[in-house]
This record gives C-alpha cells, structure tokens and sequence, in this order.
C-alpha cells in the first residue's frame, strides 16, 4: 500500500533541498581536477547527510585496482571489496559492518567511482529521505564526471587542431624560410628540426649519399648515434634523390606523454611534404647558382669583347700598290683571334695574324699584351727572329701554362714586295702565284709563350710580285664543322684561293665566309673566323 | 645542430628563472616541469621560462608548459616566456599559450614585467 502521506512528506522535505542539490552540481562540474571531483563530493555529502566517514574510490577499467581519490579514514580502502562492479549502479546497507553504505558507479567511459560510508553523526539509521538523497547526489556526481570528461576531450581536442595550424604553418614557413638560407647545411638543419618537432618524432637523422656511400649526416639531438639510432623499429623514412645525390630523411620514437606510439599517417605526408621542399630549395639553389655563373660569364665576355675591339682595327691601312681586306667573326661574343696591318715609321707594313688558345678574358688580355709589346719592338727595328725570341719570353712569363700565341708575322716593303715572315706555329700562309700556283709560307718556331727554353725561330724571305695575293688565316677556316662533323678543309681553302681570284681582297674575304657558311650550313660556328688577303696590284 | 637537453635554475627578485637548452620534448618538458614543481611547492609564484637556447619545441613539451601554466592559474602565478625564436613564438601564438602567459624579449624584461604585475 502506498503510504502518500509520507510520501508527499519526503517530496517537500526534498524540494527544500533543491538548492543545496543545483549548488552542489556547480561545484562538482567546477572542479578541474578529478581529485578535486572526488573531494567535493565527499564534503557535499558529510554536509547534507550528517555523516562522519565518507570515503570515494576511483578505477579506470573494471579490473584494476581501487584507487583512493578522497578517504580520510585510511582503513575504508579495506572495504573495498565490498564494492561491487557487476552492475552500471548499485547501493546497499550493511547495518553489521563497519561502514553502513557501499555503493558503486559505472560511468560513460567505462570507469567506476566506489562510495564507502560509514555512520551518521547521530548514529541513526539511513531513513528513505537519506537514501534519495544520496542517489540523488551520486547522479550529480556522474553528471559532473560526464561534464569533466567533456571538457577534457574539448581541450584535446583545441590542442590537437591548434597542432594541426601550427604543422601547416610550420609547413609553409618552412618553405620560405629555406629558400632564403644561404648554404645547403643550414637548409638541411632547419628542415629536419621541423620535421622531427612537428611529427612529436624523439630524435632524426638526415644522410646525404654519393653513389650510395654516406658522405655526410645531420642528427637530433647532437649526441645521438646514429647507427644505433637507425636500428629503432619505431622510425619513419623518405629519400630525394637530385643530381647524383641522395637525402634521406628518417625520424624516429614518436613521443606521447604516456611513451612511445607508432608514427601515423599524418606524419609521413609531413615528412614527404618537407623532403619535396627541401628537393625544391636544393634544386632552386643550383639553378640560381647556374644563372648567376652565366651572368658572370656573360659579364666577363662583354669586357672581353671591348678589348677584343679595340685592338682589332675597325680599318685597315691604305697602301699604295696593294689592297687589302680582313675580317673577324669570334664564335662566341669574343674570341682568342687577332689580325692587324699598320704601316711604321720606316714606310715598311706590318701583317699580323694570331690566335690564343681558349677565350674570354684571359685571352683577349694576352693578344692585348702581344698586340701592345709587337707595336713597340715593331718601331724599335728589331730583326724578326729576335722580335720572336722577345715576344715568346713577355708571353710565357704573362700566361698560365695552357695559355700560348700561335703568330703568323710579316713586313713587307711595298716598294719592293720583299717580305720578311716569321711563323710561330700558325697556319701556314697561302701566297698565289701569277702562275696560280699556291706555296705555303711555313716559316719555322713554336707558338709564343709555350716553351721558355730559348729556342731560336726562324725567318724566312719571300717576295709578292704584281698581281700576286697572300692569304693569312686562323684554323678557324679549315677546321670549321658541318652538321656530319666533317672539316671545311685546307684542300677546299686552298681550291678556294686557286679558283676565286677577285680583284677585290674585300669581295675575297665575303666570298670565303659565304662559301665557309654555305659547308657549315646551321652549324653553330665553333670557332673564331679571321682571315687577312693582300692583293698586290702594281 | 640541437643539443641534448639541459636546464638550470636562479631566483632573481623573487622570481624564478628557468634557463633551457636544447629540444623541448617529452623529455624536455618533463625536466621542465619537475622543476617547475620543485620551486612551486615552496611558494614561489612568478617564473620566467628562458627558451633561448631551445628552438625546437614539440607539442608534447607544449602540452608540459601547458601544465604550468595551468598550476600557476590556480595559484594566482605569473609565467614570461623569454628569448624566443621567431618559429616558437609563432607556435606558441598558435597553441593560445599567450592568453594565459606573458613574453618578453630578454630574462631582464621578463622580470619587469613580473615586478609590474
């Protein structure tokens, strides 16, 4: 029979505590500690239900251990065992034990909180006003786990997306910070920092490999050892290769704050995502590097190009009784090749054709330095053969050993058409006959600047009679290529010579270039194109 | 390169200065913490973290300055990061360890700002 009389009795005693139960539940849900859940609780329950010895225990899983979270009677963890966890909510009431009240809570996580209890202060018993009362605050007790656990999981879960901005933005700093780093080890440095801070990785190592062989690492922290730091089963790895060159990058020991956990996912697209920048910044270094060589190059070849200009004559002489054309087509911007005709102070004419081995500056320097040094012996009369020995010592002292001059030199009287040649090493000369025959003038000695032994050169005497012509040249004529890497030849020059007798030297020398050109076709020209002819008319 | 991990401690006006090098990782963070505690437990409540010397922190060793950060809430403590690096700054910014800490460019600053608060 129900007993509504004192049913209804309860219901207002209750709802006088409504208060006390809303307060109760703040505090709980205030707590930021489980600890400090557990102590709440107990002292919310002292106060409400008057009692003396009120004890809370905690366990994560069902079949550990109680763990005490707020017992100021030691000895109630005795009494443990008679919390039972085999249902989601139990109560029960031992009046002949020491402790009265055991109750069990399991909660959203599978966890469980164990209530002892021992007398009331008045040491009457637990009436059904007491026994609401208590469920009623052990609900509240659940409520505020379930909202700790919430909040918990909330923080979590914000650190964790907050980490997930800052790997992204690590990510693409990272990519523009590199690019501005000056040296491959400092770039290095700072993307394996990155990929061992943003993937929570222990340590990480980054070998650079030639051939396979290891010729170079980087690891953190410094005092690893990396041989025995690779032998971790716990390690992610990517490899770049780039122009003969390996970079592989291995991480290793995931941390968490309970120990180590496998790398996942995540971790290898970051990985792969840094090993691609630094692909991109090593790549990007080389190719700036490449341009700013070239640069320098080109810089280098437009000051070569002005001296080359300025000692090559922008106009040959007039000489009366003669005519005479030449022409120089360096095959890059400047080349090693050099011609000159002047006529000295003794009426005689200097011819004068060379060719330095390599280009750019330092051979543009070095014909400059025979140009000026010939001009001067050239005034001062010295007999030729001495003239060569003078040349060949100033050269050999002034150029680095894989640097000569071949020189092909010639004064001629034009009264008389003697002509006194010296050769050091070049291209024979071609003079053409009246009778149109060709003779080679070879007269003897080895290029200027390639021996300093004292070795004597020798001159020769020849003589150009009216309406004969001498053709002076550089190899860059017969040695000029085809697309089947065939020579233009010196038979071919010399037919040339044979076969074209203009009587213009300007049309001779357009003649010889067009006919070069029309061999070579779209060949690029490989090298310098120079070439001197004098037509002797009277 | 990053060195192992080491730390070192001072009081200075009442204000404890934790001086660290190296990366700041689990391992990292947990020395920086036991530390931490070490002082705390015997009252002192403004602190001064000098990262100077660590530019590599991971977000486990974030999580442990969190933790500081936490206690010293509730005891009504004061925390200045000093002498970051511009990436950890950054980090830092972005994990909102800012709203509940201070930083200062250099350890003197850091225990300005302390004396001001």
């Amino acid at each position: 029979m129900i007993d509504f009389e004192k049913d209804n009795a309860i219901v207002e005693r209750l709802s006088l505590q409504v208060s006390s139960f809303q307060e109760g539940f703040k505090i709980l849900s205030d707590s930021k500690t489980l600890e400090e859940i557990g102590e709440n609780f107990v002292h919310l329950l002292r106060g409400n239900l008057l009692l003396t010895d009120v004890n809370l225990f905690y366990k994560k899983k069902e079949d550990e251990n109680w763990q005490t979270l707020f017992a100021p009677n030691i000895k109630s963890k005795e009494f443990t065992e008679y919390l039972k966890t085999s249902e989601a909510f139990s109560l029960s009431y031992e009046d002949d034990k020491l402790y009265k009240v055991y109750s069990t809570l399991r909660c959203v996580d599978e966890s469980y909180f164990g209530l002892v209890i021992g007398s009331k202060i008045d040491r009457s018993g637990f009436n059904s006003l007491d026994v609401i009362t208590l469920q009623i605050f052990i609900r509240l007790l659940d409520n505020a786990y379930q909202s700790y656990i919430s909040k918990i999981k909330e923080k979590n879960l914000i650190f964790s997306l907050n980490h997930k901005v800052v790997q992204l933005n690590s990510l693409v700093d990272t990519g523009i910070e590199i690019t501005k780093l000056e040296n491959y080890t400092q770039l290095l440095e700072l993307a394996l920092e990155r990929a061992v801070a943003l993937t929570n990785a222990s340590k990480g190592v980054l070998r650079i490999l030639k051939n396979d062989k290891v010729i170079g690492s980087l690891r953190l922290p410094n005092s690893i050892n990396i041989a025995e730091a690779l032998e971790s089963p716990d390690k992610i790895e990517t490899r770049v290769d780039y122009r003969g060159y390996s970079y592989i990058v291995t991480l290793l020991d995931k941390e968490s704050r309970k120990g180590k956990v496998p790398f996942d996912t995540t971790d290898e697209i970051l990985l792969m995502a840094f090993a691609r920048q630094v692909h991109g910044a090593v790549e990007n270094k080389q190719l700036h590097k490449e341009a700013l060589e070239n640069e320098i190059l080109k810089k280098e070849l437009s000051v070569a190009s002005s001296i080359q200009k300025k000692i090559i004559p922008e106009k040959l002489p007039s000489i009366e009784g003669y005519e005479i054309a030449g022409i120089n087509i360096p095959s890059k911007e400047v080349g090693g090749d050099y011609y000159d005709c002047r006529i000295l102070e003794n009426g005689k004419v200097s011819l004068v054709m060379a060719d330095v081995t390599g280009k750019g500056v330092p051979a543009s320097l070095l014909v400059s330095s025979l140009s000026a040094s010939l001009h001067a012996y050239l005034e001062m009369n010295i007999p030729l053969d001495e003239l060569a020995v003078k040349l060949n010592k100033l050269i050999y002292a002034s150029s680095t050993s894989d640097k000569f001059i071949t020189c092909f030199i010639s004064i001629l009287d034009p009264s008389t058409g003697e002509l006194d040649i010296i050769n050091a090493g070049h291209n024979p000369s071609l003079l053409l006959k009246k009778d149109k025959t060709l003779s080679k003038i070879e007269a003897g000695g080895v290029a200027f600047g390639m021996f300093d032994m004292g070795l004597p050169f020798a001159t020769e005497k020849r003589t150009i009679d009216k309406g004969e012509r001498i053709l002076m040249y550089t190899d860059g004529i017969p040695e000029a290529m085809n697309e089947n890497d065939e020579e233009y030849s010196d038979e071919r020059l010399e037919n040339f010579c044979i076969d074209k007798c203009f009587h213009d030297a300007a049309k001779f020398i357009d003649e010889i270039v067009a006919d070069v050109r029309s061999f070579t076709k779209d060949t690029p020209q490989s090298d310098d194109i120079t070439a001197l002819y004098l037509i002797r008319n009277k | 390169m990053v060195a192992d991990f080491n730390l070192n401690s001072e009081v200075k006006n009442d204000c404890v200065v934790i001086s660290t090098s190296g990366y700041v990782n689990n391992l990292g963070g947990q020395k920086i913490i036991d530390e931490f505690n070490e002082h705390h437990q015997k009252g002192l409540n403004n602190y001064i973290l000098n990262l100077a010397d660590s530019k590599v922190v991971n977000s486990i060793g974030i999580s442990f300055l969190i933790e500081v950060i936490e206690k010293l809430n509730e005891s009504d403590g004061k925390l200045v990061f000093t002498n970051l690096d511009p990436s950890v700054d950054k980090t830092f910014t972005i994990m909102g360890l800012f709203h509940y800490a201070e930083k200062a460019d250099n350890v003197d600053d850091g225990i300005k700002l302390l004396g001001n608060k």
